[in-house]
């Protein structure tokens, strides 16, 4: 079964949006006069309704540990359904929960939350709980640590880790078909924790959610574009501070899990919200706020080598999860398959078409900034020119993922109540026909509101993917003309792809009556 | 030696093993369905396999995807020459096995079967849940071809994965602990030891 695709009229208003601002960054009309993005952030205590809560979300350990309680059950539950329940994929809760309401509403929750979904990860709460079990009896906290605390090597401290995992996942994911077997979901499920263990007991800190886990530096690069950040209250009180409990930790609480140091943070990246620095900051100097939507990508994030190239994969591998889905992807791999003279899993003419996927839009994204720099005569280094410009990506990559995931989450997650009910889904039969009509008429939003909100997105990634390219090349080349057209020309052709590719029909992940096109 | 060093030489081994490996399995394929329906039916989904062995393309079907114990079903093959799209028809026949890394595979002969309308039709019934693999054999220009195809009959029934990951974090965490002990020791000795330097020099 396929989801229907955005219908052409839609298709036309944004690219009369995409070109109208493009003509207008070339004319150098000064956006910020007229844009939200140049809002000062706002910290929640100024909402008196919201404060509350939030004061509580932040400060309360014990909320904190139901939440990952609940978390981890319904992790287990996935497991203990997926190696013992039904191994038809829709009717299975494994499946179910993992791809469509979790991996979906997970690139979901960043847009609003950003990235608190590590702050209750089960992986890590598991890890946590084996590795450096924590007790709080009356007076005092009883802390075990069964870790060697190591440092971690050089390598190891980059995103290159991360990096890997992330294709290694899409390869399972879209290769292997990982998404339409609830037991391969369950083993996946238990790799991940064993590895979030064995890192744990072995480093210091949390290596593995800093430098390898490819869902945690997904959330951490997509929430520069988050209206979220924990930052200090007042940057004096930061500044003038000797003790950094915030990265030291104190009697009570742990260090910030990722070595960050309040006062100097700019960006969300490697912040996990666990809120370790808002609990242990004597001066309370540490809050939620809320912030222009992108403000940091645009302006506040620094480039890195590593950080680079994971968000150009992240884009390219965003828009190969796009193709793979399109009704097209399985007949053109059997063709090519048939070539190569590949067979069986079609694994070998898969991977080619994996790598064939991030090496063209890389290759490209290299030559127009190259293009770039040429053209602005501008005696930057090439290396700094690449990971500057390359924020222009997350954006692009951000809002077709979500408008991408839209469909999985409000098509494919129809019935997953009565999973609840039976989540290994015994004697249950195979989706139907009656299905299909059940999906078309209880979706959770109309189609059209669907197609509205995709549209929106693809809006939203254009526009701060043009401010970004505005902001940086202005910094970077001195002004932002038309030497900047050969990226600009690049973000056109990406979101027009993605674009494209939102107007096909799409292929369901898991649903009902499933053709899934990773499986070959 | 045509390798002076040990690490060429095992590089060399393991890309040969590698390449003659992949030689020999040439007419020996695994392969992982695709769970389908046609959507202009409503008849249970079937799994699918489509693969190229030697000079032949061959389609796999078992109906229905996912069978339950006690539930009839049946394997749909057809083969034709990749070259002229001629049809297989000789004599095909199926086995199957448990399908365990470890432990007994317990093989059983399913049937022979001739061609038949242009396909090859073996059923089947499983008593017990279960993971097997249903083996597929044909001869074909004195050549053997056998196509391997997993089947999940039931629910699953294993915590297996569960025990080992128990296991490894356990391991993980004792080795840990033990090495946690000797770090410890190692401190105590060494601040003894430099204690008593300390005195020997206080002394002198």
């Amino acid at each position: 079964m396929t989801h229907p695709g955005l219908p052409e009229y839609w298709v036309y208003l944004i690219w009369g949006f995409m070109l109208l601002l493009s003509l207008a960054m070339i004319l150098k009309v000064n956006f910020s006069t007229f844009s939200i993005l140049n809002k000062p952030d706002v910290p929640f205590a100024s909402f008196k309704s919201a404060a509350p809560l939030v004061h509580l979300l932040s400060k309360s350990r014990w909320l904190l540990f139901v939440l990952k309680v609940i978390a981890v059950a319904f992790f287990l539950l996935v497991i203990y359904a997926g190696l013992m329940g039904t191994p038809i994929p829709e009717r299975n809760i494994a499946t179910v929960l993992t791809w469509n309401i979790w991996w979906a509403g997970l690139i979901l929750s960043i847009f609003f939350l950003g990235s608190a979904w590590c702050a209750i990860c089960p992986w890590d709460a598991l890890a946590s709980w084996h590795v450096k079990p924590k007790l709080w009896l009356k007076n005092r906290v009883l802390k075990l640590n069964n870790s060697l605390e190591l440092t971690p090597p050089k390598w190891m401290r980059s995103v290159w880790p991360a990096l890997i995992m992330f294709i290694g996942l899409t390869w399972l994911e879209l290769g292997y078909g990982i998404t339409t077997s609830p037991y391969a979901t369950a083993l996946l499920s238990l790799l991940m924790v064993v590895m979030a263990v064995v890192f744990m007991a072995m480093y210091k800190n949390k290596a593995f959610c800093h430098y390898v886990c490819p869902v945690g530096r997904t959330i951490g690069f997509y929430s520069q574009l988050a209206p979220v950040e924990l930052r200090p209250i007042n940057n004096q009180v930061c500044l003038d501070c000797k003790t950094l409990e915030c990265f030291n930790g104190s009697t009570d609480v742990d260090a910030c899990p990722t070595q960050l140091v309040m006062g100097r943070l700019t960006q969300n990246t490697y912040c996990t919200s666990c809120g370790n620095c808002v609990q242990s900051c004597p001066d309370e100097n540490v809050a939620w706020r809320l912030r222009a939507p992108s403000n940091e990508a645009i302006k506040s994030a620094r480039p890195h080598w590593d950080e680079a190239w994971f968000m150009l994969v992240l884009l390219t591998l965003t828009s190969f999860h796009g193709i793979t889905m399109m009704e097209f992807w399985e007949d053109s791999l059997r063709s090519f398959a048939q070539v190569i003279g590949d067979s069986g899993q079609l694994l070998t003419s898969f991977s080619l078409g994996l790598v064939v996927s991030m090496v063209v839009p890389v290759s490209i994204y290299a030559i127009v900034v190259e293009a770039s720099r040429r053209m602005s005569g501008s005696t930057v280094t090439y290396k700094k020119a690449f990971t500057s410009l390359v924020f222009v990506t997350l954006p692009l990559a951000f809002a077709y993922h979500l408008a991408h995931n839209l469909n999985h989450m409000i098509r494919e997650s129809v019935g997953a109540s009565q999973l609840f009910v039976n989540p290994l889904g015994t004697n249950v039969s195979y989706s139907g026909v009656a299905d299909e009509l059940l999906i078309k008429n209880s979706m959770l939003l109309s189609e059209n509101t669907i197609f509205v909100l995709q549209a929106l997105l693809m809006i939203f990634g254009f526009w701060i993917a043009i401010k970004v390219l505005q902001h940086r090349s202005t910094v970077l080349f001195a002004k932002a003309g038309l030497n900047v057209l050969p990226v600009m020309v690049f973000i056109i052709a990406v979101n027009g792809f993605h674009l494209w590719m939102l107007m096909q029909p799409m292929v369901m992940r898991i649903g009902a009556l499933c053709v899934v096109p990773s499986t070959l | 030696m045509i390798f002076k060093n040990k690490k060429a030489f095992k590089l060399f081994s393991f890309v040969f093993i590698l390449f003659f490996s992949g030689q020999a399995l040439a007419h020996h394929v695994l392969g992982r369905p695709a769970y389908s329906l046609n959507e202009d039916s409503n008849t249970p989904p079937s799994m699918q396999v489509e693969t190229q062995i030697g000079s032949y393309f061959v389609t796999y079907m078992v109906y229905p995807a996912f069978p339950k114990p006690g539930e009839r079903g049946r394997v749909n093959v057809y083969a034709s020459r990749i070259d002229n799209g001629d049809s297989y028809d000789g004599e095909m026949s199926f086995k199957v096995k448990n399908d365990v890394m470890f432990g007994d595979e317990n093989e059983e002969f399913l049937g022979s079967q001739q061609i038949d309308d242009g396909v090859y039709r073996q059923g089947f019934e499983f008593k017990d849940n279960g993971a097997y693999i249903i083996t597929a054999n044909f001869e074909a220009d004195g050549e053997p071809y056998t196509i391997d195809f997993p089947l999940q009959v039931g629910e699953g029934s294993g915590m297996r994965p569960v025990l080992i990951a128990l296991a490894v974090i356990v391991f993980m965490l004792i080795s840990v602990n033990v090495i946690q002990r000797r770090r410890l020791m190692r401190d105590k000795i060494r601040s003894l030891r430099d204690g008593s330097s300390e005195d020997e020099s206080t002394t002198l």
